[in-house]
């Protein structure tokens, strides 16, 4: 997979997460794996398809999770529910939206598949590309994941 | 140009303790008269949020949620309006691809409104549709509207 896919994603992700709340993201090592398995609880999957194809996978933690919806919303919420879902969800959808349209003034025309969300450990996600890159991203005090699976 | 109209006909009944709103002040673009309507606009969506988010019944909240919505949705066409009208007075060079971001909502609200309309009591597409807008609607404050007052402040630096 070229790393020339990455950039772009993770600048989409730092705008969205500097303009929605004042969050500076840092990049971490970059990992290669053979498979996603995602290490967080809270997993957003967002299929591409296009001159690229493949899947992206936003892994947060669910206390994270939790502090971006009660922020967005002003309000305390109990459990994660359709709402939080849809939500973060949302969130994924517009950082991989703003990266494919980074990514097309590569020349790449791509489009994106509504989110996917799954709850808990140790799901796997099937995936186009056999070398899948992993960016740790800080996030203030909190960590989160994305799994990039992507060929052309 | 659009107003702030005070809400005297909508009389949702409100936890004295929620107090909190989803508007911040660093979501102002800077630009008064549309970050008056998007004061305004926030506070209709909060007021719907509230309602949907609120722990009675679908039977005892249906009518709140439907007020709630058609008066955020009525303010939603106005102040795209208004904004629109905004950004052709500064001739914005990404006005048609906005007006486009615009349209692609208010058919997401209208396809919203469809499939309430015909299964009101659906609490999960209620859930589904307003946590989503959340979103949308915080992004499209902080993201696209900024790029509208930083071409604003630099046509009037010229």
């Amino acid at each position: 997979m070229k790393a020339t896919y990455i950039n772009p994603i993770y600048i989409a992700a730092r705008e969205v997460f500097q303009n929605m709340f004042s969050i500076e993201l840092e990049r971490e090592d970059l990992r290669v794996d053979e498979k996603i398995v995602p290490n967080h609880v809270i997993n957003v999957s967002i299929g591409i398809t296009g001159d690229l194809k493949g899947t992206i996978v936003f892994s947060f933690p669910e206390e994270m999770v939790f502090n971006l919806v009660e922020e967005m919303a002003g309000m305390e919420f109990k459990e994660f529910d359709t709402f939080m879902a849809s939500a973060i969800g949302e969130l994924a959808n517009i950082i991989t939206g703003n990266a494919m349209s980074n990514l097309s003034e590569s020349g790449y025309s791509c489009n994106i598949v509504p989110p996917q969300i799954t709850v808990g450990l140790n799901k796997s996600f099937s995936t186009a590309s056999k070398q899948i890159l992993i960016i740790p991203i800080q996030a203030g005090n909190k960590n989160f994941d994305l799994y990039i699976s992507i060929k052309e | 140009m659009l107003e702030t109209i005070p809400d005297k006909r909508h009389q949702v009944k409100r936890n004295k303790e929620d107090k909190k709103v989803i508007w911040k002040d660093k979501y102002a673009i800077g630009v008064e008269v549309i970050d008056r309507q998007h004061k305004e606009l926030f506070e209709r969506f909060n007021k719907f949020l509230k309602v949907v988010r609120s722990e009675h019944s679908m039977e005892e909240k249906i009518d709140d949620i439907e007020e709630t919505f058609n008066f955020m949705g009525e303010y939603v066409i106005a102040h795209f309006q208004s904004e629109e009208a905004v950004q052709k007075k500064y001739n914005f060079p990404e006005y048609e691809r906005h007006h486009q971001i615009h349209e692609n909502f208010k058919k997401d609200v209208m396809e919203f409104k469809r499939k309430f309309e015909e299964d009101k009591y659906n609490e999960e597409l209620i859930m589904e549709f307003s946590g989503r807008i959340l979103t949308w609607l915080i992004n499209h404050v902080t993201g696209e509207d900024q790029k509208i007052s930083k071409y604003i402040n630099r046509k009037e630096e010229e």
